[in-house]
């Protein structure tokens, strides 16, 4: 039987980070994925992620797979593809279906990294062709390069359901709504802010009654909910929609450790039944350790520094890391993770009814309920400077909710941005430092929720910058429509400048020349002429 | 309810509801009215309406109505679904073929 120090199930970001945290202290590791490309989710994840640097913010998540893999093949970490764990024992065997046969392999300690799995929920009509998760189409999408449909109706208004949204926008996919039993919307105010801008509309306290048509979706009715969670008769609403996609959570696929033998915990909080784990992910069995989404869900950031110290833990308790070094690691992984772990979307704050920020400001109602921050609100918040009356560029930072990020203040070379220690604090303009309007921050923004405003371009007209990442890309002297945050247009706008380096990472800086009545009001452009819509 | 010997009827007659067609388990067919009439008929755990209706044994082996089962089951039994025992895990995890299984010797193994 083949023997290995540690084998680690699941090639996601957290098996990868505790197989090359373990590798490369000397252990002889084996990770096992069920699919034909290591990775997990992350290569479906076109999008920059939140965080500081030593969380690789502002990489997009295909990129930081590609970090991983090239520093677990550095580190000599062995990946077995196509091979799915079928059984977990507690006497440290694992039996691997590869192909025809079932390997069995010992190893000295096992790691389970096998990831979530997406809810769902029933309805009439949910078994048609049409209906399908969210985190499908993107893998649809992404890593196959297929339109999951052309019309599409999102239920579920969390992170995933408003990232994937925006994917869908992008591949040039109709988002027609996005409905929610909540009342208030359950992801990042700035992934919201970014769907609502191209139109996209919230239904907020609305149920999904049913799908229908002849063999696949054709439309869908929605309906609002009262405070108890009953469908109010009379609210009905049909939506002329191709696909269904379902983002309503996502469920631990903690079975191999249940198989085991370890402890397990209902933990609603965690996303369901998770192994009982002390402060390194190991389970009461000694020697199996959980690390990522399978041990409660949070986001991939998380997932990687759990790995990091489940395969430390690993190497320290078989002795190929020595106990000073092992500590330090520890405590460095540990300050990473409550850095993540703070804000308005805390792991123990998830669900519960906030009022204001950490900084005593009261959250935007419009955010939490539309999507989008109304003008208005928008001047109780740091980065926010009425500066009309300026004649230079300068910044205005939308970002309004507590979250743990701060590339913004990281790559302003003029330091305009300041967000602190703290990186969840709200990111604040500083009134002294004057913006050379090089755009990086724009581009920075994970949330895309930096412009850049030039109140006197031209006589009566002003310049606003917007981050830009969909096909076709504008051409400077294109003529169209500038919408608002809600995504209504606006007025007439033309692209003076589209900006392309390198170092924007693929988001396009686009320079629209509107009426200077519109400079805090025009958020986002698309082609076609103003009065035909 | 925790006594296994405890199995008197949740209360009354078997009340129809009007969703009851509605499709749970999808890889097994099974429906929201079995899943309710089994727990009328006594199945209390998971692994009890599992052996009785299959729910939950099929390709996806429960991976999209466990949630679901235990979510109908806690209602008509009324009480909160984090109260209920959790489902047994077996292996295999995955769908096997049974040549896989026959192509694999077995010594030593606690059963598979
Ligand atoms: C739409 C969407 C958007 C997201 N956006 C972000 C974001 O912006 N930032 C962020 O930090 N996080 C984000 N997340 C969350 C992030 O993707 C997850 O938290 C992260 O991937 C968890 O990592 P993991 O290693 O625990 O699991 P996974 O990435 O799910 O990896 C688990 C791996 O285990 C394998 N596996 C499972 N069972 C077995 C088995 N029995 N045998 C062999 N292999 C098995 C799977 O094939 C998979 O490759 C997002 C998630 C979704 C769905
Ligand atoms: S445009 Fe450049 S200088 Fe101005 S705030 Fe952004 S990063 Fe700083
Ligand atoms: S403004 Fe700064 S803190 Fe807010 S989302 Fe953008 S980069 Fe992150």
């Amino acid at each position: 039987m083949e023997h290995y120090d540690l084998a680690v199930v699941g090639a996601g970001p957290a098996g990868l980070s505790a197989a090359i945290e373990a590798a490369g202290a000397g252990m002889g590791v084996v990770v096992f994925d069920e699919n034909a490309k290591p990775g997990g989710q992350l290569f479906k994840q076109i999008h920059k992620f939140f965080g500081s640097k030593e969380h690789k913010a502002k990489t997009r998540g295909f990129q930081i797979g590609r970090e991983l893999l090239e520093e677990a093949r550095a580190v000599g970490v062995k990946a077995e593809l196509n091979s799915a764990v079928v059984a977990v024992y507690g006497n440290r065997e694992l039996a691997v279906s590869q192909g025809e046969k079932i390997k069995r392999v010992k190893s000295d300690a096992i790691i389970i990294a096998t990831g979530a799995s997406e809810n769902m929920t029933p309805f009439e009509g949910w078994t048609l062709p049409g209906v399908i998760g969210a985190g499908a189409a993107q893998t649809l999408m992404n890593l196959h390069g297929v339109m999951p449909g052309k019309r599409v109706l999102m239920l579920g208004s969390g992170n995933v359901g408003l990232v994937v949204s925006y994917q869908l926008l992008q591949a040039g996919c109709q988002v027609v709504a996005v409905a929610d039993i909540a009342r208030t919307i359950g992801g990042y105010g700035v992934h919201a802010s970014k769907i609502a801008r191209c139109g996209v509309p919230f239904y907020l306290s609305h149920t999904i009654i049913k799908a229908q048509g002849d063999g696949k979706v054709e439309n869908v009715i929605i309906g609002e909910t009262d405070a108890k969670r009953e469908l109010i008769p009379g609210t009905e609403r049909c939506f002329e929609a191709d696909t269904v996609c379902v983002a309503v959570g996502l469920s631990p696929m903690s079975q191999l450790l249940g198989q085991a033998g370890c402890r397990m915990v209902n933990e609603p909080q965690k996303g369901g039944f998770v192994p009982k784990v002390n402060e390194y992910g190991e389970t009461d069995i000694k020697g199996i350790y959980a690390a990522g989404d399978v041990s409660g869900i949070e986001e991939a950031s998380a997932a990687m520094i759990e790995g990091r110290i489940s395969g430390a833990a690993a190497a320290n308790a078989a002795g190929f890391m020595p106990d000073g070094e092992f500590k330090a690691r520890f405590e460095e992984c540990e300050t990473s993770l409550a850095q993540l772990r703070r804000g308005m979307f805390a792991p123990g704050r998830k669900g519960a009814e906030q009022s204001e920020t950490d900084e005593g400001i009261p959250l935007s109602r419009a955010l939490l309920s539309k999507g989008y921050i109304d003008e208005n609100e928008l001047s109780a918040f740091p980065g926010f400077r009425d500066c009309s009356a300026l004649s230079e560029t300068y910044p205005v930072i939308e970002c309004t909710q507590n979250i743990p990020c701060n590339p913004c203040q990281d790559v302003c070379p003029k330091g305009c941005i300041h967000v602190g220690n703290d990186i969840t604090a709200l990111p604040v303009l500083n009134p002294k430092a004057s913006c050379s309007a090089c755009g990086m921050c724009v581009a920075a923004c994970s949330g895309q929720a930096i412009f850049l405003v030039q109140p006197h371009y031209e006589p009566g007209y002003a310049l606003v910058t917007i981050p830009y990442e969909f096909f076709p890309l504008p051409q400077k002297g294109d003529k169209g429509t500038a919408l608002s945050r809600s995504g209504e247009a606006l007025c007439p706008a033309q692209v003076v400048d589209v900006r392309d380096a390198k170092a924007l990472d693929n988001t396009r800086l686009l320079s629209i020349k509107v009426p200077s009545s519109h400079l805090n009001r025009a958020r986002f452009f698309v082609k076609g002429d103003f009065a035909n819509g | 309810m925790d006594k296994v010997t405890d199995r008197s009827p949740v209360g009354g007659e078997f009340e129809p509801a009007p969703d009851d067609g509605l499709i749970i388990c999808r890889c097994e067919e099974i429906t929201k009215g079995e899943i309710r009439r089994a727990v009328y008929d006594g199945m209390y755990t998971l692994a009890e309406v599992r052996r009785y209706l299959r729910a939950g044994m099929g390709l996806c082996q429960g991976q999209t109505c466990r949630r679901l089962v235990m979510g109908i089951m806690a209602k008509q039994l009324n009480i909160p679904p984090d109260e209920q025992e959790p489902e047994v895990s077996r292996a295999p995890a995955r769908p096997v073929e049974m040549r896989a299984l026959a192509n694999t010797t077995w010594e030593g193994v606690g059963g598979l």
